[in-house]
């Protein structure tokens, strides 16, 4: 038999950078600003946008698709907060949510009635920095309780993130965490990182991200 | 971590670009890996091995070369195409 050579040179993420070039295309049509939001697990992304919810879901008009590997446990927290629609992805193993997930999700949601999407990825640090989503920005969530330099160990997310919070300040009293020291070492990797510095239990410091999410509203079409 | 998923995606870039050939006729699926595409080399070559010697593919060998750079990439194949030895 013979073997004959076929040339490819096809990049791997290309179906999904397409894929998300569509997604952000559609989102800008319509000005719903799409935020990528990505942590660890337990960090308080689901506790963050219970809170969001609650004070601005219906002012801001948000809607939200939340990715689990398994079970729809998020989606069913996050119901509880809004009339609005909460998509949930169950991605049945996988590590990290894909545009062509959020491309299902999207027909589901009411665009025209919708002014500010979250995607709330898969707890990881890791996997869900290499795949675009077709976002604004990824926002990425650390909690106090976690080491100050996760910036560093985990420093391929912090580089694509424009936003960080900063969750759970309520406990700094009870822990070592050195904020001054995390804030620096996620500098080290994105000097132009923006902190937000909350507790999604007590409410502390969230004035200031619903100023910022009522700006991002306000005004999708200028970016 | 995503090894699998990306290794998966290599299978369907290998299957399309094989047409006409069925899969099974694929030897050599070649990749390159950049330094910095976040790939554990090792993990990533398991996941497609494993993949490759399984239905729709028989046994084709994964060729993988470290390039620098971000990009993961299907660079060639080498398909059998069912024609006797010239």
């Amino acid at each position: 038999m013979a073997v004959r050579t076929i040339d490819v040179r096809e990049r791997v993420m290309a179906r999904n950078d397409e894929l998300a070039a569509v997604v952000r295309q559609r989102l800008r049509d319509a000005g719903v600003p799409a935020f990528n939001l990505v942590s660890s697990p337990g960090s308080g992304k689901t506790s963050l946008l219970e809170r969001t919810l609650e004070t601005l879901g219906e002012e801001l008009g948000i809607a939200v698709v939340t990715g689990d590997v398994q079970t729809q446990n998020d989606a069913d927290r996050l119901a509880r907060r809004t009339e609005r629609l909460v998509q949930a992805v169950v991605t049945g193993g996988a590590c990290h949510l894909d545009a062509a997930q959020v491309t299902a999700a999207l027909d589901a949601i009411d665009l025209e009635q919708t002014r500010l999407l979250f995607v709330e990825n898969v707890g990881n640090l890791v996997c869900p920095a290499s795949w675009d989503l077709g976002e604004v920005a990824k926002i990425v969530v650390l909690s106090v309780t976690e080491g100050e330099d996760k910036p560093l160990k985990y420093p391929k997310m912090f580089r694509m993130a424009r936003y960080a919070v900063l969750n759970k300040i309520d406990l700094l009293p009870h822990l070592d965490f050195d904020l001054d020291q995390a804030v620096a070492f996620a500098r080290q990797v994105n000097p132009e990182l923006r902190f937000f510095f909350t507790s999604a239990r007590t409410g502390e410091g969230l004035d200031e991200w619903y100023r910022f999410l009522r700006a991002e509203a306000r005004a999708p079409a200028l970016r | 971590m995503h090894e699998l998923s990306l290794a998966l995606e290599v299978c369907r870039i290998a299957e399309l670009n094989a047409a006409p050939r069925p899969a099974r006729d694929v030897r050599t699926v070649a990749v390159e890996v950049g330094e910095d595409a976040g790939i554990e080399l090792e993990n990533f070559r398991f996941c497609l091995e494993a993949l490759l010697s399984g239905a729709p593919f028989a046994g084709a060998r994964a060729e993988l070369v470290s390039l620098p750079g971000t990009d993961l990439r299907v660079s060639y194949l080498e398909v059998d195409d069912g024609r006797p030895d010239d």
